[in-house]
Parts: C-alpha cells; structure tokens; sequence
C-alpha cells in the first residue's frame, strides 16, 4: 500500500492553495426577503394564477361597463327580462337569446323585436347585466379596499400602541378591544346602518367599525414579540429613540404579517358587504353592488337563472383568488410557519 | 490598575416588586470594574447575570442601588445628549446571534446604526467607509456589507454584533454570554476577537458566561453570583486556586476536562444553600479574606475560612 502511493506520478499532481481570506466569502447572490418572499411565491401555481385571474377582474371591473355601449341605469322595460345573447358564441347553443317562456323554448330576442346583444341579459326593468356585474363589482371591491385599508390603519396603529408600549396603556386598550368584540358584529351594524343614511359610506363605516380589531391583536401579538428581541435591545442601547425602533425594526418585521392579513380582510369584506346588500342593509337601487345583484338574482333563481349566475361566479372567483393568494403569500412570507 | 471605570454599589433589581411573584433577580451586589481589565460573572441559567448587565446598561431601570460609570451615577435622569453620549460609551453585545440582528436589515444598516443615532459620519461614502473597516476589524469582509443577516453563520453574526458595538467607539462593552450559542471552534475565535480588540483599543469588559474555563481564560477577575447574590469575587486564578465559597467550590467540581484519568476520579461537589445553616441573628456580608479575595459569608465561616485559608501556588 505504501509503495503504491510512493509510485504514484509526482506530476499528475498540483497542490493546492486555500486562500483564507476567500474563506468567508459567500457565494449565493444576496437576497433580500421580499425578493426571497417573490421566489417562493413564483412557485405556487395557484396563488400565480389567482394574481391572473384578480387582475383580469379588476381589470373587468374597470372597463367592463363600457365596453358594450349599454348603460348600467337606463331603464328600458320593452327589454326587459332578455336573457343573455352574446355574438360569435350563440351559434353553440348557448347564451343565444332562447328563453323558457311558458315551458316552451323561443328566442325571446325576436319575439321582443330587439335587435341588441345583452351579453348577459336584462333584469326586470330591462337593464343591462353585463354593465351592472362589472359595475357592482367595481363597488364591491371599492368597498372591500377601503375598508381592508382602514382596518390595516387603525388595527395597526392600535394593536402597535398596545403592544410597543405595554403596561397599563395595553391593559386599558386590550378591555375596550373586549368589550367590542363582546358585541355581536352583525347588531353594530345594523344599529349602524338605521342611524346613518344607507349607502357607500354607511357600510364601509359599518364594516371597519369592529372589522380592525382581528388586525389589531395579530399586530399587538407581533410587537410583544419582537420588541423584546435582542436586535431590539441593541438598537436602544445605541440610543435609538422609540420612532425609531418602531419604524426600522418593528414594522419590517410585522409587515409580512400584515400583508398577509390584509389579504384575508379584503375577501371578508367584499362577503359581508354582500351579505348586507344580500339581507336588505346595503345599497340602495339604484346602485348595484354584487350583494344586489345576487339579492335580485335570488328572487327569479327559478325562471331565470343567470341573473343570479353570473354575480355569483365572480363573487366566488373573487372569494377564491384572494384566498389562494393569502395562502401563497402566508407561505412565501412566513416559510416556516412561526405564527 | 486602581483606576475604576464601573463601580456598582448594592444593586438590587426586583420584578413584580410587592406582588406575590417578586422575583428578586439581582439582590444587593456591588463590585467595581477596573479600566482596561476583564470582570468574568459566573454563575448558573437564571441567577441574575444578564439580568446585571442589562440593569448596569439600563435596559431595566434599577429598584435600588447605584451603578457608577466614570464616577456619574446612570440610573439618574439625565439629559438627552447625557443620555446619548452614556449610550456611547458603554455597549454590549449579546447572547443569541441570531437574534440580536434585525433580519430585515442588510449588515451596512445594521452596522451602521449606532453611527446615524449619533451622527458619526458626514457622508454616505464615509459612512460606508468606516463601515467596511469595522467589518475588516473583525474579520469579515467588504462584500458583506450588502448581505442579509440570515446568510451568515452564528460566529460570523457574533462578530457582525461585536462590530456594530464597536461602531460608536465605546469604553466599556458588556459581552452576555457572547459564545453560549457558538460551537466550540468558533468560541476561540470569537474569545480571540474580543482579547485583541481589548488590546488595540483598551476596552474594558464586563464578560458574562457560564463557561467557566473561557471565563477564566478571558477574564482578570471573576465574580460568582448565585441567586442574585454575589458569592465570591477574586482574581481569576486566585479564585481558581483558592475557592472559598461552597458553591463556587462545586462550581469548579462541574468543569470537566478533556483527560479520561482524571474524568473517572472527578466526584461532583454538590452545592446546598441550606448547608451554611445561617442563623436569624447572624450577618451574612461580603467579607475580605485575603487581598482582593472577597467571599459571602457569616462571621462564623470568615473566622473558619481564615483559618482554613492556605494560599496555594499553581
């Protein structure tokens, strides 16, 4: 064994040199956390495509009413309970403009000597579907977003307070915060809702008057827990002053948190929103919102179900994608599942 | 030598103080600290050793007692620019690496903290400058400074944290625990770090552990806490020689050695508060018994410890 190695070919080896000062050096390209955050996101194939398809409705949303020369308002009863009828596709035999009319299949189109295409059909007093959803949920999503904003607002800056500051001032904060929470949401609101004159305004109030707390604890739980955090202690023995402690250690750290709970709020929002126009408590006609819709819907389900169709599939696609997007998030956000 | 930096006279640190879960986390300690020199606290988890070192840095504000730094007592309020220039001179760095660094801060931020709070650097070229040569000091290197923390191993943090203390020039640095969580090849090199830096820019050190033969090679005096209380102060290797103290005798018992022989004779000393048998009437104080030796104890057991006091030479 000995002898085999003495034999081996001097030149057939180089020697290596270990420069140690390379030794440290690292070879990864350095990434931030919310570039680290995209890459694990990019991976997730639903919450990829629920991007897609919220972008495509948002975009719907915003252009849909006027891409068919109707308006969402005008009343026209001679066209009145059309259903839908939309070019190039009603040669397959749907959305073709046949309706049951007294069991029978006709083309009420003709019948009703219209010549106009109502993709999505009229309503009872002859308004245009298709403008009508993507104007409603135009103001389902105003709706959701704002208020979704006011909660992050107030729930972060109460659940921050409560949590930076401790003490008594947490101890008082977290009663009141019971105490809400104490009282059934659905009877603020409606109390909420006969005070004050119905409308936008009125439900997003309705919606963020309790809707802040959930973000206000998940805020409260994150800075107890990071503001005891040795990099915490660090910064005040530099002599950082609490603005500062607040803004550069505390809030990056509670953003992902917070981003993740704001995707969750949205989608709660736009359902509660509908559930209120859904009983009665939210819009006034003429304004729609996606609660109106399916509420009208909801009364000719039997004879004429697309009214309540269509409504309700972008009320679900919407509930979906901006689920499946938190999902994703929380994951690429928080790859451990700490909290 | 005499010339003392930090002088800390009858600290007491109560939580919940008057409750029924009072914990009397530091319980009447005092000791001083010399310019240039390494005071190691020994003693076992949760006897108040960070604890001291937060309430000497006033992270807690203290219940009683004084804590001198350069003669001017911290726990006084004071005014900000007081208050900013204390924060410059003593610093500290801390136990756990990875969470003594913000992981959403790159390491130039993090580094460069201490000088944006104090306005150390005029311009961003000089305060990336003093940056990287803060990182060299260390031993790291410039690519570094656009790097996250969580890219960095536990040695490499240790020593991102020794480096954002050093960046505002400190005095006096306290060092909590800084090597528990290291491994043991990384330990030296961060012991070796600390050593050289003290060197180079007289540092003073308040050096907590439970490492006791780290302690013991870092430090020029130790002291032994033991619930709060300070058991026994005395010089390294005085207090290695010649432990007086029951609980700093089994402390010393506890430390194993890397020699097999000696591994299979080694009988653990246990240590029992109640064996001191202290009356009511009896007065337990730190008490001197031998030059710069000071040991807790009653009158009884300083007669008996004078009398059974042989210095031994290693």
């Amino acid at each position: 064994m000995k002898k085999d190695i003495e034999q081996l070919p001097q030149e057939q080896f180089e020697r290596v040199h270990i420069d140690s000062s390379k030794a440290e050096r690292i070879e990864k390209p350095s990434l931030s956390f919310w570039q680290d955050a995209w890459l694990r996101l990019r991976k997730n194939k639903a919450a990829i495509i629920s991007m897609v398809v919220l972008v495509l409705v948002v975009l719907m949303a915003l252009i849909g009413p006027h891409l068919n020369g109707h308006d969402g308002t005008t009343q026209n009863l001679r066209h009145a309970n059309l259903p839908p009828k939309m070019p190039g596709i009603e040669k397959m035999g749907i959305m073709d403009g046949y309706g049951n009319l007294s069991g029978e299949k006709v083309d009420l189109y003709a019948m009703k000597k219209v010549d106009e295409y109502y993709w999505f059909g009229t309503d009872g007093l002859g308004r245009d579907l298709f403008t009508r959803l993507w104007e409603g949920t135009q103001i389902s999503l105003l709706i959701a977003f704002v208020a979704a904003m006011i909660d992050l607002v107030i729930g972060v800056i109460y659940g921050g307070i409560s949590g930076y500051f401790g003490g008594r001032t947490d101890d008082i904060m977290q009663r009141v915060v019971e105490i809400l929470i104490g009282i059934p949401t659905l009877i603020v609101v409606i109390l909420m809702l006969m005070i004050m004159e119905p409308g936008l305004m009125a439900i997003i109030i309705a919606i963020s008057i309790t809707g802040w707390i959930g973000m206000s604890r998940i805020v409260r739980a994150q800075i107890l827990k990071f503001k005891n955090q040795e990099f915490v202690l660090a910064a005040r023995t530099l002599g950082s002053n609490d603005s500062k402690i607040i803004s550069k250690h505390l809030l990056p750290n509670v953003l992902g948190i917070i981003v993740i709970n704001t995707m969750f709020t949205i989608p709660n929002a736009i359902f509660f929103e509908a559930f209120l126009s859904f009983i009665g408590l939210g819009l006034q006609p003429p304004s729609a919102s996606l609660g109106t819709l399916i509420n009208d819907g909801f009364k000719v389900m039997e004879f004429q179900p697309y009214v309540l169709l269509f409504p309700a599939l972008v009320i679900s696609i919407l509930m979906i994608a901006f689920n499946l997007i938190g999902d994703g998030l929380r994951d690429a956000l928080d790859p451990k599942m700490k909290d | 030598m005499s010339d003392v930096l930090l002088e800390v006279k009858n600290l007491k640190q109560y939580f919940n103080e008057g409750k029924a879960s009072e914990v009397r986390a530091i319980d009447d300690i005092s000791f001083a600290i010399n310019r240039g020199e390494t005071f190691g606290l020994v003693g076992e988890s949760g006897c108040g050793k960070s604890t001291t070192g937060r309430t000497i840095i006033r992270l807690y504000d203290a219940t009683d007692g004084e804590v001198l730094f350069n003669g001017v007592n911290v726990q006084d309020k004071k005014t900000k620019a007081a208050n900013k220039d204390f924060n410059r001179k003593m610093q500290m760095i801390f136990q756990d690496p990875y969470a003594s660094l913000n992981p959403r801060m790159k390491v130039m931020d993090i580094i460069a903290e201490g000088i944006d709070v104090h306005g150390l650097a005029s311009s961003k070229k000089e305060r990336r400058e003093k940056v990287i040569s803060l990182l060299e000091t260390v031993g790291l290197n410039r690519e570094h400074a656009e790097r996250y923390p969580h890219e960095f191993s536990g040695g490499q943090r240790q020593r991102i944290g020794i480096a954002r203390a050093l960046a505002v020039d400190p005095e006096f640095i306290i060092a909590d625990e800084p090597i528990s969580a290291l491994d043991v090849s990384i330990q030296a090199q961060v012991v070796n770090l600390l050593k050289e830096l003290q060197e180079e820019r007289g540092l003073t050190y308040l050096f907590i552990a439970h490492d006791l033969s780290m302690v013991k090679y870092i430090s020029d005096r130790i002291g032994v806490m033991y619930f709060g209380k300070l058991v026994e102060m005395a010089s390294a290797d005085e207090l290695y020689r010649n432990p007086m103290h029951a609980y700093t005798k089994s402390l010393l018992s506890a430390i194993p050695l890397p020699d097999p022989i000696y591994e299979r004779s080694r009988v653990r000393t246990p240590y029992n508060p109640k064996d001191h048998n202290y009356g009511s009437d009896e007065h337990v104080e730190f008490r001197e018994i031998a030059p710069e030796h000071f040991v807790l104890c009653s009158d009884k057991e300083f007669e008996e410890m004078k009398k059974n006091y042989v210095p031994k030479e290693s």
